[in-house]
């Protein structure tokens, strides 16, 4: 066949077409599984990261397992949504398009040797892009026990440096709340401003500002949010709902992959 | 094709061995003299915004091995197929489909690398290097010999890549592959890591260098004023 | 305000050339005269401001998880992201290939100036590079998009512009023998990139 008619080009094309369309859809089947596995477990080690748990990939979900023993979702003012689970349903960079009262909070509890914690994701706009990260707060739902934080494009040496020790070292051991109950907060300000030892604020990054205040913004809302819904459901006791994680990898195990979670 | 040109090329084919002189150069010339960065300046788009750390760049150099020795092999296989009007839309579907296989892979199997390399294994489809061999090359060379010439040029590009790596994480970490190689003594003397080498600006200027060596000794490679 | 803020950012900071090097071949190979520069640079600022948009569209509303919801919700759940890569190149090929078509037909004075760049364009980095940013940072919007595909050319064009323009003048400097061309064409770029950097300081 003449290999330069119109016909023999549309018939390549169709072929090319055909076999490549049907070899990718192929490999993508196949690799899937194991993609949406990497970012499970990377979401489950940020969470347990802010109660100082570092575990390697492969024991994200055993460690996850252990320590994390429940999760709710609520809103802006506290109030509990039902039926929809934090890990697997919450993406907080779908909820931030979504207007305030409409978000979703999730909150997820953590029960280690020396204590219970509450680990509240959090995330917001810095200077240029996206930042996020997670605190940890002890079982009296007032003193931080860790921070991280981390960032999408923050400048290197100004704004990066919210995800680096010297800022996050601040943390532990502030409040949220005062002695009379009011919600403080955290905030975050020039240095120097605050006395030394005060218990709602950190230092922000000096030529950082705007990230600073990005950090600042975040963890008002998210703090707040987390004050109103334990407030609310008068929750000075344990979040008492199953963890959801079981049941769900269950599910994805029984879709084609076998190799997905190792119970 | 004629029967006499396959029995020409069979007759050929016995008389030239799997790695004779003629194919050896296929590998050889792309690491020196015909470098495809710093000769042919080729494919450096997408290359050098991950020389940061060795690591990257060698999984950088994992994907265009792949990419440019499978599709020159491919390429190769069906060139007497190819119409010639639609050959650059198809070059472009195999290296994009390729290059596809190499991004699935790399998230479910080295999803850490994945999310480091993030937008450039894409860009692996826009690398000069691969749709330049595939016409210049693989359009009319046999299986064989394009599949030397596709790992030679990877791996040219693969040793500027890792040269650079090596330099920006030596003197900016000062580790290689995240091993620690400048003692603790030595920074306990006042050293300490250089910032700059971690910035953008410093993989051009270490190129910049390579190429300013690489010409110092081999001088035919001066460019005229 | 975010708009501007997208726009300062993408020809600045996050320029193609100084902080990805993108499009370094064409970079590299057309910077010798400031005139011919100039117009590869406008060739990209059209093509960029073009392309990323258009693929902004595709991607929202046939690529993407759930994107081909308009159509009907039972596909909701289909995927088809791996195609992203394909469907991009396609995209671009084709609309430079279209584009190279309309000029020649409708302003043979503007292909004689442009045109020419055309076929050059299809392979440069930052096209499909420009694409490939605008679908992991995920604009909220069309116009987000099209303001970070415009930026991007326009700073694209300022960094050829400018490598041009020194190259003009140091043919006529003494550099070492073996840094004479390429070499320190490199080693301008670095520094260029280095002046560009204090443009991260940038506050809006």
């Amino acid at each position: 066949m003449n290999r330069e008619s119109n016909a023999f080009i549309i018939f390549f094309s169709t072929v090319m077409v055909v076999v490549v369309g049907i070899s990718l859809a192929l490999i993508a089947q196949v690799t899937k599984p194991n993609f949406i596995k990497n970012q499970r477990l990377e979401k489950m080690q940020n969470i347990l990261s802010s109660v100082n748990i570092q575990v390697s990939p492969s024991e994200a979900e055993t460690a996850y397992k252990k320590y994390i023993t429940g999760s709710v979702v609520y809103k802006m003012d506290g109030t509990l949504v039902e039926g929809v689970d934090a890990f697997e349903q919450v993406d907080l960079a779908k909820e931030l398009k979504k207007t305030e009262d409409q978000q979703y909070f999730p909150l997820y509890e953590c029960v280690k040797e020396d204590g219970k914690y509450f680990i509240i994701p959090m995330r917001g706009k810095g200077l240029w892009d996206a930042i996020w990260g997670y605190v940890a707060i002890k079982d009296d739902a007032v003193t931080i026990a860790g921070a991280v934080f981390d960032h999408k494009g923050e400048t290197p040496g100004l704004g990066a440096e919210i995800a680096k020790a010297p800022f996050q070292e601040q943390f532990p051991n502030k409040k949220i709340v005062d002695a009379s109950g009011t919600f403080t907060g955290i905030e975050v300000a020039k240095a120097g401003k605050h006395p030394a030892g005060y218990d709602h604020g950190v230092d922000g990054i000096s030529g950082g500002t705007i990230t600073s205040n990005g950090v600042n913004d975040m963890l008002m809302k998210y703090l707040k949010s987390f004050r109103n819904y334990i407030e609310k459901n008068n929750v000075l006791q344990p979040v008492t709902q199953e963890p959801k994680v079981e049941e769900l990898s269950d599910d994805i195990l029984s879709s084609d992959s076998t190799t997905v979670i190792a119970e | 094709m004629s029967i006499e040109n396959t029995t020409a090329t069979l007759a050929k084919k016995e008389k030239e061995a799997l790695f004779s002189a003629k194919r050896r150069k296929l590998i050889t010339d792309p690491l020196n003299d015909n470098n495809p960065v710093t000769v042919q300046v080729l494919g450096i788009c997408s290359a050098l915004a991950i020389t940061v750390q060795v690591k990257p760049s060698l999984f950088m150099f994992g994907g265009v091995l792949f990419v440019v020795t499978m599709g020159n092999v491919i390429v190769s296989l069906i060139r007497n197929l190819i119409p010639s009007r639609v050959r650059i839309i198809a070059q472009l579907v195999i290296v994009a489909s390729l290059v596809i296989i190499v991004d699935l892979l790399l998230k479910a199997y080295a999803y850490d690398m994945s999310k480091q390399l993030s937008v450039f294994v894409g860009l692996i489809i826009t690398n000069c290097i691969v749709m330049g061999r595939l016409e210049a090359f693989a359009m009319g060379n046999k299986w064989w010999p394009s599949l030397l010439d596709g790992v030679g040029n990877a791996l040219g590009y693969g040793l500027i890549l890792v040269l650079v790596a090596s330099v920006r994480e030596i003197f900016g970490s000062g580790t290689w592959l995240g091993f620690q190689v400048i003692p603790q003594p030595v920074y306990d003397l006042g050293y300490v890591n250089n910032g700059l080498m971690i910035l953008p600006p410093m993989a051009l200027i270490v190129v910049g260098l390579i190429i300013w060596i690489q010409r110092a000794k081999n001088t035919k490679l001066i460019e005229a004023n | 305000m975010e708009l501007v803020n997208i726009f300062v950012k993408s020809i600045f900071v996050e320029n193609m050339i100084f902080a990805y090097f993108l499009g370094m071949c064409s970079y590299l190979a057309v910077s010798k005269k400031v005139k011919t520069a100039l117009g590869l640079g406008t060739a990209v600022i059209f093509v960029l401001g073009f392309t990323v948009p258009i693929n902004y569209i595709l991607e929202n509303y046939l690529l993407k998880e759930g994107a081909l919801k308009w159509l009907s919700p039972e596909f909701a759940s289909v995927d088809l992201s791996f195609l992203s890569f394909l469907m991009f190149i396609a995209v671009v090929a084709a609309f430079v290939q279209l584009v190279e078509m309309a000029v020649e037909k409708f302003s043979p004075s503007l292909y004689a100036s442009l045109g020419i760049f055309l076929p050059l364009i299809a392979v440069n980095c930052s096209i499909l590079g420009g694409a490939l940013f605008m679908q992991q940072r995920d604009y909220p919007s069309l116009a987000h998009a099209t303001v970070f595909g415009l930026g991007s050319g326009v700073g694209w064009m300022l960094a050829i512009v400018f490598i041009a323009a020194i190259r003009e003048k140091i043919r006529y400097s003494h550099i070492p023998a073996p840094l004479r061309g390429l070499g320190i064409a490199f080693i301008l770029t670095g520094l260029m990139g280095i002046a560009f950097m204090s443009f991260m300081g940038i506050k809006l």
